[in-house]
């Protein structure tokens, strides 16, 4: 899981977001998601072709609300009963940097 | 998104409250359409209705224009009037909904505001009271709107009946302070609010013992507080709730929070509260996630100086605030990342220059 996350957010890294956020006609909760690269390309195609464009598929959590809290998927936080990615973000606590009292 | 004269225009009823606070604080005028014209129900929701008539109390001046069939409204600002104001907040949302967009709002007021919100005080969409006291109110603080500052929470309700209570009081500035904060430093302290209205008062005690847990691992400096509400103070409903903040060496905040659901123990909210923070925490950055949308507009707001502050990667929401903001104000941010060497990190440093916003309503002396 820690390696996955490194992964994914070394790909992230690299993204541009000054021009994804102001001169792309990506939704935002595209570019949160970090799925650019697809609809960059599908941006393209509905320029040339634009008699059917396909609706992007509504929000999972029904009528979208405008709301402030995010949706926490209880399977994303299932990761953190792994050991190995609890003592990973030991380094950004006070007590980080001493060899912390092992479990 | 075509401007004409100073009348902006937008679609669709997301980000509603942003675009009208935006509105306010600009003196835009804000049309709004095709509000869920597609939905089997079209047109606003109540709590929508309920916050343009709060917006009408808060400011004087204001005119609201909503269609016959509610799919589309009008909106010319007025000033930001302040003073004492009630407001009952229909039981579909939560005070947080209401008070997120009158906190952004209220420094700028022309006298200090005293805004009383009954309703619910703690739900799963927006801040919940206890958020708004711990987390939100220190980071107004980072601008200088400090002296004063103050929300009580008088009583407490659950969903879905509500019954609480809370009053939120505001200072008003001349002008935000220009925000220099690029330092997240290193978490030293985390401090927890755990409450339980009209269920086993025992409740708030297990939910700090699974939280504790797990945290305990990391620092010694862990204070979870057990807030007892009893009898007319706890509302309508049953309901418990843990809300967690980590603060850094830098006072940078984190926060996270979970709220009771039905069949679900004492001891997995308090879980799921845990880990969220540690999500939080692993995110990084100097201001909480949830309060990107209120730093960058008070940045927005500064002194015509270069404002600085280090987040974690914007939000779907924070995304379209950046992109309302330079409708509404013509600013842009300058986003990079904080550490260019280091391939890992996903922090982004935000920068722009303030717009020197005055308060122009602000009553002499």
């Amino acid at each position: 899981a820690e390696a996955s996350f490194e992964n994914s957010s070394r790909r992230r890294s690299r993204k541009d977001w000054i021009s994804l956020i102001y001169s792309s006609a990506l939704t935002p909760e595209q570019i949160a998601q970090g799925d650019s690269n697809a609809s960059h390309e599908i941006s393209s195609d509905d320029a040339d072709d634009d008699f059917f464009r396909i609706r992007p598929a509504t929000l999972v959590n029904g009528d979208d609300l405008d709301m402030t809290k995010e949706l926490v998927s209880p399977d994303s936080l299932k990761e953190w009963e792994d050991e190995a990615l609890l003592d990973s973000i030991r380094a950004l606590f006070i007590t980080g940097e001493q060899a912390a009292p092992e479990k | 998104m075509a401007q004409t004269g100073s009348l902006l225009h937008f679609s669709d009823h997301q980000y509603l409250r942003q675009r009208l606070v935006l509105s306010i604080l600009s003196g835009k005028a804000v049309r709004i359409d095709k509000i869920r014209s597609d939905d089997k129900n079209p047109g606003l929701r109540d709590y929508e209705v309920s916050l343009l008539r709060l917006l009408e109390k808060a400011t004087n001046g204001t005119v609201i224009e909503i269609s016959v069939t509610g799919t589309a409204i009008l909106l010319k600002p007025g000033i930001i009037a302040g003073g004492s104001v009630s407001h009952d907040c229909p039981l579909s949302r939560s005070v947080g909904y209401f008070l997120e967009p009158l906190i952004m709002l209220a420094p700028f007021a022309k006298r200090p505001f005293q805004l009383s919100l009954r309703g619910i005080t703690t739900d799963d969409n927006d801040l919940s009271a206890d958020l708004v006291r711990t987390v939100t109110l220190p980071h107004l603080q980072l601008f200088g709107i400090s002296d004063g500052l103050e929300l009580r929470i008088k009583k407490r309700g659950s969903p879905p009946e509500g019954g609480g209570e809370v009053q939120f009081l505001c200072p008003v500035v001349k002008q935000v302070k220009t925000l220099n904060f690029v330092e997240p430093g290193k978490i030293k302290r985390i401090r927890g609010i755990a409450h339980a209205v009209r269920v086993n008062p025992q409740f708030s005690n297990r939910m700090i013992d699974a939280s504790r847990s797990v945290l305990n691992r990391y620092i010694p400096d862990i204070y979870l507080y057990s807030d007892v509400y009893k009898g007319e103070e706890s509302g309508k409903s049953p309901g418990y709730a843990l809300s967690l903040l980590a603060e850094s060496t830098t006072s940078a905040i984190q926060c996270s929070e979970a709220v009771s659901k039905p069949g679900v123990t004492p001891e997995e909210i308090a879980l799921t509260a845990t880990h969220t923070l540690l999500s939080e925490i692993r995110r990084g950055g100097c201001v909480d996630r949830k309060h990107q949308n209120l730093v960058l507009l008070m940045m927005v707001l500064g002194s015509e100086d270069v404002g600085r502050c280090r987040m974690c990667e914007p939000s779907a929401r924070t995304i379209q605030f950046l992109r309302d903001i330079k409708s509404f104000f013509g600013t842009s941010f300058k986003i990079v990342p904080a550490e260019p060497s280091d391939p890992s990190s996903t922090q982004l440093l935000f920068s722009c220059y303030g717009t020197g916003y005055i308060n122009v309503n602000r009553s002499l002396a």
